[in-house]
């Protein structure tokens, strides 16, 4: 369902979930999708933009910068209007839960809104989960760095084989119900503090 | 009980802040788990769907989101008010100097600032002010502000909303030319060197209202541990003996991250308006504790008047029945006598 007549701008801090999302939108058919950098000129920025929708990440300083775009004075520059539709209660917690704000040119059908705001959802779903795996991944990293550490000060200070250095931790880890990077922490704290 | 309460990093916060770090909550069996939001707008949708119990808001928004005027439609109740002033004009020091007030008095100053505004929209490059919100007294108190000097605000100037944590610094780089905003940040403004205050908007506007604590209304006959928790903190805020103390926990990274006796002129009233030390003193400037705490519902006629004038709604009587009503002085007395 590729959409030519739509336009849709991306507000968001972080440019490797704008682009995320940018490429979910053109991926839908969405031909003119457009990035926005969260900056002092975003209010002209959107104006010359004239966008039918904003999708903005939820935690933006500048969403209270878009919304007076529609509500400050009788001297309305532009409709950039509401969060989403407000019938769709579910819609708007499942957008405020991913972290998304949205809005939307009056008039425009529910629908199309609907679609954008599907896939905005799950690319920032998306980002969210490959953000919650980088932080795991480096972690194990670092786990698996400490117990090596761990298993050579056991090997040169028991002369240990290195499988017998790395069953003895795991023995103790499992006797204390503790993690095994716990108590290669542990080591190394210890023989850092023995010199 | 655990509950999570959003604000925005202002002064007129601090009961809540107090409360958590202070024991005031804990007395009341209840755990705060304080939530510091970027701005107004994040505030008020996090409230809608349930991320947050309870917040520090500005009265008109609680008014504006439970009549579906701002954001999702979302019913609120407000059993507490936080705080009465607070708030002032600042302009950049260009627009100062070209003001050539002959005082301070509001009169003034207005007048001063009528000529300017006027003449530069003359000339076609109109004045840029900042509010915090369109729905927010700083809207409201800029147009009582204009009219004291005879300026239509709508004719001859552009009014442009930036939440109060980035107004000081929209000041600094010039795309505004003066803002209404709470404290600490006109004072930021012009320790930065970069802003005058020109009116202390409790001369403006005495006793105005500013910040309340509201609630999904589902919630109202459970809020008494918690009203009574931030009156407790709140009239301990409102202890000039106090003043010192408060400075140093608001000032904390994680809640103002702002310096400390820049926060106590605004919590004394003891307001530095220049960098020459030129001082403006109103012990109303800010108000807390029990000359604040109470709901009142005229402040909701108040907002509906001037939401009016704004040109942001169209009164009628249900309007104003439904606005009175989210102010909610029943639980705010019940909440105290049990």
């Amino acid at each position: 369902m590729t959409d030519p007549s739509l336009t849709v701008a991306v507000i968001d801090p972080s440019r490797a979930r704008a682009a995320i999302l940018e490429e979910g939108l053109r991926a839908a058919g969405i031909a003119h999708v457009v990035i926005i950098p969260d900056t002092a000129d975003l209010p002209a920025q959107v104006a010359a933009l004239n966008p039918d929708v904003v999708v903005i990440h939820l935690e933006s300083p500048s969403r209270d910068i878009l919304e007076q775009m529609s509500g400050l004075s009788r001297h309305v520059e532009r409709p950039v209007a509401m969060f989403v539709d407000r019938s769709d209660a579910p819609m708007m917690q499942a957008a405020v839960d991913a972290g998304i704000s949205a809005y939307v040119v009056d008039g425009l059908h529910p629908q199309r809104i609907r679609s954008i705001l599907d896939i905005a959802i799950l690319r920032f779903q998306a980002f969210a989960r490959l953000q919650r795996e980088l932080v795991e991944a480096r972690g194990e990293l670092a786990d698996r760095k400490i117990v090596e550490r761990a298993k050579g000060i056991l090997m040169a200070a028991r002369s240990m084989s290195e499988e017998e250095a790395y069953k003895l931790m795991r023995r103790k880890a499992m006797n204390e119900k503790r993690k095994i990077a716990d108590i290669a922490r542990a080591i190394v704290t210890a023989a850092d503090l023995f010199g | 009980m655990r509950l999570a309460l959003g604000y925005v990093p202002l002064v007129d916060a601090a009961s809540l802040i107090a409360a958590a770090e202070l024991g005031f909550a804990k007395a009341e069996g209840l755990t705060l788990d304080l939530v510091r939001e970027p701005s107004w707008a994040t505030l008020r949708d996090k409230l809608a769907v349930g991320h947050l119990d309870g917040a520090h808001i500005l009265a008109p928004l609680a008014i504006a989101s439970t009549l579906g005027l701002s954001g999702p439609q979302t019913r609120l109740c407000v059993p507490m008010a936080l705080n009465l002033n607070g708030n002032a004009v600042t302009v950049s020091r260009p627009l100062w100097d070209a003001m050539e007030a002959a005082d301070d008095e509001v009169d003034t100053v207005a007048a001063a600032f009528a000529r300017i505004a006027r003449r530069r929209a003359r000339e076609g490059r109109p004045l840029t002010l900042g509010t915090v919100h369109p729905f927010s007294s700083h809207t409201y108190q800029l147009r009582i502000f204009a009219e004291r000097g005879g300026l239509d605000l709508d004719a001859d100037t552009r009014l442009v909303v930036i939440p109060p944590p980035q107004i000081a610094e929209a000041l600094r780089r010039e795309l505004i030319d003066g803002f209404c905003v709470g404290s600490p940040w006109n004072s930021v403004a012009v320790a930065e060197g970069y802003g005058r205050i020109a009116v202390l908007c409790s001369e403006l506007v005495p006793g105005c209202p500013e910040k309340v604590l509201a609630l999904p209304e589902s919630e109202a006959l459970r809020c008494a541990p918690l009203v009574r928790a931030l009156d407790r903190a709140g009239r301990w805020c409102a202890d000039p003996g106090n003043s010192a103390e408060l400075a140093s926990i608001l000032a904390r990274e994680a809640y103002l991250g702002t310096s400390a006796p820049i926060l106590e002129r605004a919590i004394t009233g003891d307001v530095v308006v220049d960098l020459d030390g030129r001082r403006r003193r109103d012990p109303h400037f800010a108000l807390f504790g029990e000359a604040a705490h109470r709901p009142d519902p005229a402040h909701a006629d108040w907002f509906i008047d001037q939401a009016q004038r704004a040109g942001q709604l169209e009164a009628s009587d249900d309007l104003r029945v439904a606005a009175r009503a989210v102010y909610r002085p029943d639980l705010f007395d019940a909440a105290l006598s049990g």
